[in-house]
Formats: structure tokens, C-alpha cells, sequence
């Protein structure tokens, strides 16, 4: 589960970041999140749709504390994210689109060093990394350095690493970005599966194609407020236009 | 200190396995020294020989004067003697090659010597570091030439040669051998591994900082369950011990080049080594490593602030003549290690350096060095530590 109250983040401007925003801005200070709450339940995938910059990684990167937010309050797991970090990143797994590797490992030397960071017991960690292997068809390839495998072979080892602990929170920050059509269908279908598992899903992304595909739950993003939150089946109930992407546009429209 | 630890063991397997790192921090530092050393020696031995056995053309007009030179030129070796050359044509032939040497008398040059006054003798050569060494074996020749002249004054005369020389300088130098090479091997010996110290711990910093930035892995590291401070020590632990190594690998380089040289005189280099023993290598190794924990902390901290591998190695280049700097400032003659000059990072290593090496450092300033270095080291790596704390730091390209 993860549960955000009334969260805002701001960030210092530096000056040149002050001269970009024009004269008229007269704050030190832009605020990336604003007053944000929502509930992600296990079981089910709650999307967080919005254009670039409307805060959706900021929020995704408090959630697994990376950044702490300027106030509120996140539970993940049942831990408070910044009393309680490292319990919280135990709990979680991250995966982004833009995600690299080490280039000069193998996959079983990366996937091994983020089980050992989570504390994993060996026998345990062999059977996961077994079994993990075999889904994603890794073997092949698990002794070869990283910097000479392809995309698609990187992004699977990705998503050995994010889920080789076995997290009860996955969060996966635009996920598919860059990625061609089979290795994007292999991110889905792991989302998915990460769902049938029980585990609490957090998944930010701007392509509305996902949004249709595998959406229970869903939260508009937009200059770092929320714009709103409910069922994914209450979206389309309510809808005023034709399609998923206008009903989206209009909603930033209207904001 | 587990997870430090997994971090460390990580990271030192990913550096060791990056072919730039291994070539900064072991393949030049190892091959620098004996192939400099070699190269030098062999080019300055051969050039010296070829100076001192080429067959030199030397014009000789005597102007009807010093006849007993002529003779004395003729019973040397490896000098083709030209007569024939008019006074007029040398510069020329000088100029072209045909001649190396022109001796010229005055045409007083005899009854100069008759009158017991000084004759002039005029040296005519086009210089060049060649042409300086061929040189002294013309000075010699007219040296031998002069000193048979003041023979035969000194037994005309009849008094002894003594008579001219009032005070004999009896020198006793009491510095030992170590004391007299310590400075100068000494003043050589930071310029080495401070400089290699440095450059050893600066691309493991890059990789480890900018270099997890530009290629999108810090945000996996960072979302790991370890802490900030225990990936901050894992990576510092790395960046510490390629300077170290990187410093030791050079200081055994350059014994190494000692060693394997032919061309150094037995003699020397058996001073060099006695100078230089293991124990006061070791000690000034531990004043290297509160340095190198100062530079890896430094280097660190530039590299976790820049956005990418090129901007960290912008910044951290004009650092290169901070740290070379003191070093130079080391090697003058006059700046020694006092209360005031032992507190200066970089310098008091470069001078308590040459003090460990004479044998003559003092207790109290060493002790001053390492409290200094000490200091400045633990302040760095605190510093290190809570910049890579900061939100805006680490994630200040997004």
C-alpha cells in the first residue's frame, strides 16, 4: 500500500534557472508537487498520468525516497518515508525507462549485488534469480558483460534487478520510454503480472495507449497538482469526449 | 558496514574491470619511469659518445706563432688538422659543416708570451649541444698548451708553483651521504606520488560519481536500502585506494628504472638505494594517506556535483596545478618545514618528504604534518558525506 497526504515538494531555484522563468517570477522557490493525496492499494495498478514536468517523477521519486517531500506524509508498506527510508526501499522496487547498468558486470554479478544490498539470504536468492532467469530467458546471456548486450536483453535484466527481492511496492516511472514495441509489451505484461501477484502498483506514464491497457486506478498530474483521482472504470464512465487523449487534454485544459 | 562493504567490493571490481582506470592508475605509472629513465639515459650516453669520438675538423693558423701547439694537436687523436684555411673563409666554413673548429693565434701571440704577458688565442665553433661537448676537448687541448707555457715561465723564473696559490681549501663536508642526496631525492620523490596520488584517484572518482549520473544507475543505487553514507564510504573506499595504489605502483616504478638501468653508474646507484631504505618509505607513506583520503573526498565531491564525465573533468583540472603547485613550491631552495609550513596541505607532505628521507625531520613538525593532514582529511570526507546528502546536489541535472 502506499499513501500520500496533502504532499508538496519545492525546489530552490538556482539563477539561471530564475532568468529562464522570466521577469515576472519573483520566488526563490518553484513548487514541483503541490498538496497531492492519493491511495495506491495492492492488487491493483494505479496510474499516474501527465505531461512532461507535471511532477510525476518528483512524486514517484519521494515515494521511494529518493526526495523528501517539503511536507506531508507517505506510507509505503506501512512505513513513513523519511522516518523509516530504509525499510521503505526494502519494500519497493524502481524501474524507469532511462534506467542504466552497469556495463562492465554480468547480469548475474548486477542482479547478485542488488539482492546482496537487500540483505537476501543466499539460498533464497538463488532460487528467485533462478526462477527469474528462466521467465525472462536470461540465462543465455548471464555471463556476458551488460555493455554488449541489447536493449531488449538490458531492460530484462532491469526488471530482474527491480523485482529480484520480491517487493510488495513496485514503482515503474515511465517504464517504456524508448523502448521498441516487444520490449515495452515484456514491461506491460511484467506490470501485470506484478498485479496478479498482489503487489501494490504505481506506474507514471504519458502514453494513453498503457493508460487503457492495464489501469485500475487513475490520478491526472498536471504543474505539480492533482487533477484527478479515481477509478480508472469512473474515467471512462464520466468521459465528455470520444477518446482517452482528448478526455486527458481537456482535463489539462480546464485546470 | 556490510552493505559499505558490498558497495566497495562492487565498485572496485567495476573499476578494475575499466581499461582508463587501469591504464591512469597501473599500466603508465608502472612503464613512465623505466621507459623515461631508459630512453633518457641511453640518448644522453649515446650523444655523449658520438660528441666525444667524431674525427674533428680543426683549422689551425698559427699566424707564424705557437709552434709547440701545432705539435701537440698532431700527437692527439680523432682531429683531422686543416692548414690551408684562410682566416676570412671560416665563418663560412663553419657555418657550412666543413669545419667543426677554428684556432687562431694573434700574430703578437709570441712576443706576448716572450714579455711574460698573455697571448690571445681565438676559439672559433658554432654551439650546440653536440658541438659543447666536442668543445671541452678543445678548451683541454689549450689548457695543456697553456699549462706547459706557465711550466716553463715558473722554472724560468725559478720559483715554485705553490707560490700562486696562498689558500688551499681543505674541505670537510660532515653531511652524510643520505643527508646530501635525501634533499634532492627527497624534493623528487612528492612530485612523484603526490602528483601520481591524484591522477590515480581521479577517473574511479569520475566513474564513480559522474559517471553513475551520465549513465542512469545512481537512481537503482539510491533506491537500494543502503544508506546515502554507506554508498558515499563504498565509493570513497575505491577512489582512497587507487590514489594509494596508483602512488605506490609509481615510487616502485621509478626503483624499478633505477634498478634496471645500465646506464647509471654502479656507485650512485648504490647510494640511491642505501638512501632510500623501506622504513622511510613506509613513513612517508602515512603521510600519504590522509592526503589521499583529502584528494579522494575532494574528487568525490567535485564528481558527484557535476552532471556529467566531461564536466567533472573541467572542474577537476584546474585542481591539478592546486595540487602541483605546493609541490613546486616544495622543491625551492630556502623553504623548509617549520611550525607555519607544516600546516599547509600538500606543501608539508612535499617538505617532510625531504626531511624523513635526510633523516633529519623533527618529532613536533611531523607530528604538526600529521594532525594537519588529519584534519583537513576527516573535514573533507565529513564535507563529502553531507554532499552526497543534498537533494539538489545529486540530483541537480533533472
Amino acid at each position: 500500500m502506499i499513501v500520500l497526504d496533502k504532499v508538496s515538494k519545492k525546489f530552490r531555484l538556482s539563477k539561471k534557472q530564475k532568468r529562464e522563468m522570466g521577469n515576472g517570477y519573483k520566488g526563490n522557490f518553484i513548487w514541483s508537487v503541490s498538496d497531492v493525496s492519493f491511495k495506491c492499494q495492492p492488487g491493483r495498478i494505479f496510474t499516474l498520468v501527465g505531461p512532461n514536468g507535471a511532477g510525476k517523477t518528483t512524486t514517484l521519486r519521494m515515494i521511494a525516497t529518493m526526495l523528501k517531500p517539503s511536507s506531508g506524509k507517505i506510507r509505503v508498506a506501512g512505513y513513513d518515508t523519511v522516518k523509516n527510508p530504509e525499510h521503505v526501499r526494502k519494500n519497493i522496487g524502481f524501474l524507469t525507462g532511462s534506467t542504466g547498468l552497469y556495463a562492465r558486470l554480468t547480469p548475474k554479478e548486477f542482479v547478485k549485488y542488488y539482492a546482496d544490498l537487500n540483505g537476501m539470504d543466499e539460498a533464497i536468492f538463488k532460487k528467485r534469480r533462478d526462477d527469474l532467469f528462466d521467465i525472462l530467458d536470461i540465462n543465455e546471456f548471464a555471463n556476458r558483460r551488460i555493455g554488449k548486450l541489447s536493449t531488449g536483453m538490458k531492460q530484462k535484466v532491469s526488471i530482474a534487478r527491480t523485482m529480484i527481492h520480491d517487493p510488495d511496492v513496485v514503482i515503474f516511472d515511465e517504464p517504456t520510454v524508448g523502448l521498441d514495441v516487444i520490449t515495452s509489451r515484456s514491461i506491460i505484461q511484467l506490470i501485470k503480472n506484478s498485479k496478479e501477484m498482489g503487489k501494490t502498483v504505481i506506474f507514471s506514464t504519458h502514453i494513453m495507449g498503457e493508460v487503457s491497457l492495464i489501469s485500475d486506478d487513475l490520478a491526472i498530474i498536471h504543474k505539480g497538482k492533482l487533477l484527478y483521482n479515481s477509478t480508472y472504470e469512473n474515467f471512462i464512465a464520466h468521459m465528455k469526449t470520444g477518446t482517452i487523449e482528448d478526455e486527458f487534454i481537456k482535463i489539462i485544459k480546464e485546470a | 558496514m556490510k552493505k559499505t562493504f558490498i558497495i566497495f567490493k562492487k565498485e572496485l571490481i567495476d573499476t578494475l574491470r575499466d581499461k582508463r582506470t587501469i591504464l591512469v592508475m597501473i599500466v603508465i605509472p608502472l612503464l613512465l619511469f623505466p621507459i623515461l629513465i631508459n630512453i633518457a639515459t641511453k640518448i644522453t650516453v649515446k650523444q655523449r659518445q658520438k660528441a666525444e669520438e667524431k674525427i674533428l675538423n680543426v683549422a689551425l693558423i698559427l699566424n707564424k706563432n705557437g709552434g709547440s701547439f701545432k705539435s701537440l694537436l698532431k700527437g692527439k687523436k680523432k682531429i683531422n688538422l686543416k692548414e690551408n684555411v684562410k682566416e676570412h673563409e671560416i665563418t663560412n666554413k663553419i657555418r657550412n659543416g666543413n669545419l667543426d673548429f677554428a684556432i687562431i693565434f694573434n700574430k703578437d701571440f709570441d712576443s706576448k708570451i716572450n714579455e711574460r704577458e698573455s697571448g690571445i688565442v681565438r676559439l672559433y665553433y658554432k654551439s650546440s649541444e653536440e658541438v659543447n661537448i666536442q668543445k671541452s676537448r678543445m678548451v683541454n687541448l689549450l689548457k695543456e698548451f697553456e699549462d706547459n707555457l706557465i711550466f716553463i715561465r715558473f722554472k724560468e723564473l725559478k720559483i715554485n708553483r705553490s707560490i700562486v696559490k696562498a689558500v688551499e681549501i681543505d674541505e670537510h663536508d660532515i653531511a652524510s651521504m643520505k643527508e646530501k642526496f635525501g634533499e634532492k631525492i627527497g624534493g623528487f620523490l612528492p612530485y612523484i606520488f603526490v602528483i601520481f596520488c591524484f591522477i590515480g584517484a581521479m577517473y574511479p572518482a569520475i566513474d564513480l560519481g559522474a559517471g553513475e549520473k551520465e549513465r542512469s544507475t545512481l537512481e537503482t543505487l539510491l533506491v537500494s536500502p543502503a544508506k546515502r553514507l554507506q554508498i558515499v564510504y563504498g565509493k570513497f573506499g575505491v577512489i582512497f585506494l587507487a590514489g594509494i595504489l596508483t602512488a605506490a605502483i609509481s615510487v616502485f616504478s621509478l626503483f624499478l628504472a633505477l634498478k634496471t638501468s645500465q646506464e647509471i653508474p654502479e656507485e650512485i646507484l648504490t647510494i640511491l638505494l642505501r638512501i632510500v631504505d623501506y622504513k622511510s618509505i613506509l613513513l612517508v607513506f602515512t603521510l600519504l594517506i590522509p592526503l589521499c583520503v583529502f584528494f579522494a573526498a575532494l574528487l568525490l565531491s567535485i564528481s558527484i556535483f557535476a552532471h556529467s564525465f566531461k564536466e567533472a573533468q573541467s572542474i577537476m583540472t584546474p585542481f591539478n596545478f592546486l595540487v602541483i603547485f605546493p609541490v613546486f613550491i616544495g622543491l625551492f631552495p630556502g623553504v623548509k618545514l617549520d611550525s607555519v609550513t607544516a600546516l599547509i596541505p600538500v606543501l608539508n607532505v612535499s617538505l617532510a618528504t625531504k626531511e624523513i628521507i635526510s633523516g633529519t625531520i623533527k618529532a613536533g613538525l611531523l607530528a604538526e604534518v600529521y594532525m594537519s593532514l588529519f584534519i583537513l582529511a576527516g573535514l573533507s570526507l565529513y564535507f563529502c558525506a553531507k554532499w552526497f546528502q543534498r537533494e539538489d546536489i545529486i540530483f541537480r541535472n533533472t
